[in-house]
């Protein structure tokens, strides 16, 4: 189980990125962070990654602290971030370096078999199209089977019809091993198509503001009228949790619960 | 209606193969089209009296005066000695531009503690040194090499430092991940990401060491190119100045290509927006 306990993060410069994030995340569960822009949800991704350390409050992978990169967190950034001088396989592969190298070359060539790029092993990452390059750090990220699985806005830089299929995509790898999924994304559909429970947070400071539970069968269908509820829901959640955060003080915000509510 | 498809589909791949054979060819070619030029026009005006080439030898006197010294041994004699010293120089001026740039670039502290000094004494024109290096090492090879050396380290440690300090933060953090060790860091993700620059660093590097040694050998030496070049001065001889030249053009080329040729292999990965323009 992941747990965040009163997260908070200021910046050098000042910036007041958390503030009190507290939540926890329970074995093989799918959370996504929703929230406006500068809500500081990649801030919060990279702390509990282990990249930045948390001005105060504690992350807590069963109960054992996280204050660096562990090697049970995996985590998927925005850019593939592939490295250009090795090639796919050996991009895979990155993380298994010291084991034996039959070892290696087999969890390669499954993971690469896995997302479906078995046939550019040998190719360099400046041969990839987005969406290729994108499932590569996947299989990168999946081979060293980590049971907490952090994606920052992993798709946002693909066309529609990519990320579609690299949802569904991640959702089939998920399946395999069911690790901890807690991704970050500014889509909604992305979010209600992938999580269990989505958390919208509210800006300066980042704060936790919602938490809609999206329980709806799998596989989901985007078209359905399910769907859209939840969509709407969390829609309307990111709305009050911007308006909010210019106009009505703290005490306020707490008290009321729907969007009927306010106004 | 087959006949013209037919056509349509055969020509493009006979298209293709003529350029690409040009292309093999036709490029290298292109390079040495305006050198040949020159050197025909120049022969031809002194053939024709409009010149009497005494001062700048036709090619044809060049070559002759190229033969002679190679047929006598003197040339292969001067440019192994040359060639030494640039090895010499080049080798620890290399090896201190790289540990010295790597070192500053990695650490802040030795960033701040190291790098002002250096970039004091890289101000400092290199051959203002040459007397004091005389004063300390004597007028033989010592001081000829540390010269060479002086003129190689600095873009080398240029060259290594920034590109150590201008590291993709982005990759760093794909290390930071998969948790490496500080020395799996530089060699799986730091030497990689350097190496195009590197290379870069290590061939501007050669250059100044190709320029250094003739400021090295004018000050005193008995064999060698650049006593090719003085010996030329003195006794009136401008064919042995320009065959010494070619020499080094030669040479320095040569040299410079093996720095590209054995980088290659390592730097395929490369995405570079024009893949052709490459030095050859």
């Amino acid at each position: 189980m992941l747990e965040l306990d009163r997260v908070s993060k200021t910046y050098p410069n000042g910036v007041h990125a958390l503030d009190g994030v507290s939540f926890s995340v329970g074995a093989g569960e799918i959370v996504a962070i929703v929230g406006g822009s500068g809500c500081g949800k990649s801030t919060l991704l990279r702390a509990i990654s282990g990249l930045d350390t948390p001005s105060q409050g504690r992350i807590l992978l069963d109960g054992e602290p996280v204050t660096q990169p562990h090697e049970r967190i995996g985590i998927i950034f925005q850019e593939p971030r592939l490295l250009p001088w090795l090639t796919v396989a050996a991009n895979v592969g990155f993380g298994l370096e010291g084991r034996p190298r039959a070892e290696r070359n087999e969890r390669v060539a499954k993971a690469q078999a896995r997302v479906g790029l078995s046939d550019k092993a040998n190719m360099w990452p400046r041969e990839l199209s987005g969406g290729q390059a994108q499932r590569v750090a996947i299989a990168r990220a999946l081979v060293p089977r980590p049971e907490v699985l952090l994606l920052d806005e992993p798709f946002s830089a693909l066309d529609a019809f990519t990320r579609a299929d690299l949802q569904d995509h991640l959702l089939d790898l998920w399946a395999d091993l069911r690790p901890t999924l807690m991704l970050v994304t500014h889509d909604v559909d992305e979010a209600v198509v992938l999580a269990d429970r989505i958390m919208v947070m509210r800006p300066r400071p980042g704060r936790i503001f919602e938490e809609i539970a999206a329980e709806l069968p799998r596989p989901r269908d985007r078209q359905s009228a399910a769907f859209d509820f939840v969509k709407r829901r969390v829609l309307a959640a990111l709305d009050r949790s911007l308006q909010r955060a210019k106009t009505v003080d703290d005490t306020q915000t707490t008290t009321s619960t729907g969007a009927a509510l306010w106004w | 209606m087959s006949l013209v498809q037919m056509s349509v589909a055969v020509e493009p791949a006979a298209e293709q193969q003529r350029r690409s054979s040009l292309s093999r060819w036709g490029r290298p070619a292109l390079g040495l089209f305006l050198p040949l030029l020159l050197a025909v026009g120049w022969e031809l005006a002194v053939r024709a009296g409009w010149s009497d080439g005494r001062l700048v030898p036709p090619p044809s006197v060049i070559y002759a005066t190229f033969a002679e010294l190679a047929k006598t041994g003197e040339l292969q004699r001067h440019a192994m000695a040359t060639l030494a010293r640039v090895a010499a120089g080049f080798g620890v001026g290399v090896v201190a531009g790289t540990l010295l740039g790597a070192i500053t670039g990695y650490s802040n502290f030795a960033h701040r503690l190291l790098d002002p000094s250096l970039q004091a004494l890289r101000a400092i024109p290199s051959i203002a040194w040459v007397p004091l290096f005389i004063l300390w090492l004597g007028i033989f090879e010592a001081s000829k090499v540390t010269l060479i050396a002086v003129g190689v380290f600095f873009p080398v440690y240029l060259g290594v430092m920034g590109a150590v300090m201008s590291v993709d933060r982005k990759f760093v953090e794909v290390g930071r991940v998969f948790r490496l060790s500080s020395p799996q860091m530089v060699r799986r993700i730091l030497l990689p990401a350097v190496l195009p620059s590197y290379v870069i660093a290590l061939r501007s590097g050669l250059g100044l060491g190709w320029m250094f040694v003739v400021a090295a050998e004018f000050m005193g030496a008995s064999e060698g190119l650049g006593f090719l070049l003085v010996d030329g001065q003195q006794l009136g001889k401008p064919a042995q100045i320009v065959a010494a030249i070619v020499a080094f053009a030669v040479i320095g080329k040569t040299t410079d290509w093996l720095i590209v040729g054995i980088a290659a292999p390592f730097l395929r990965w490369e995405d570079r927006f024009n893949n052709g323009a490459g030095a050859s």
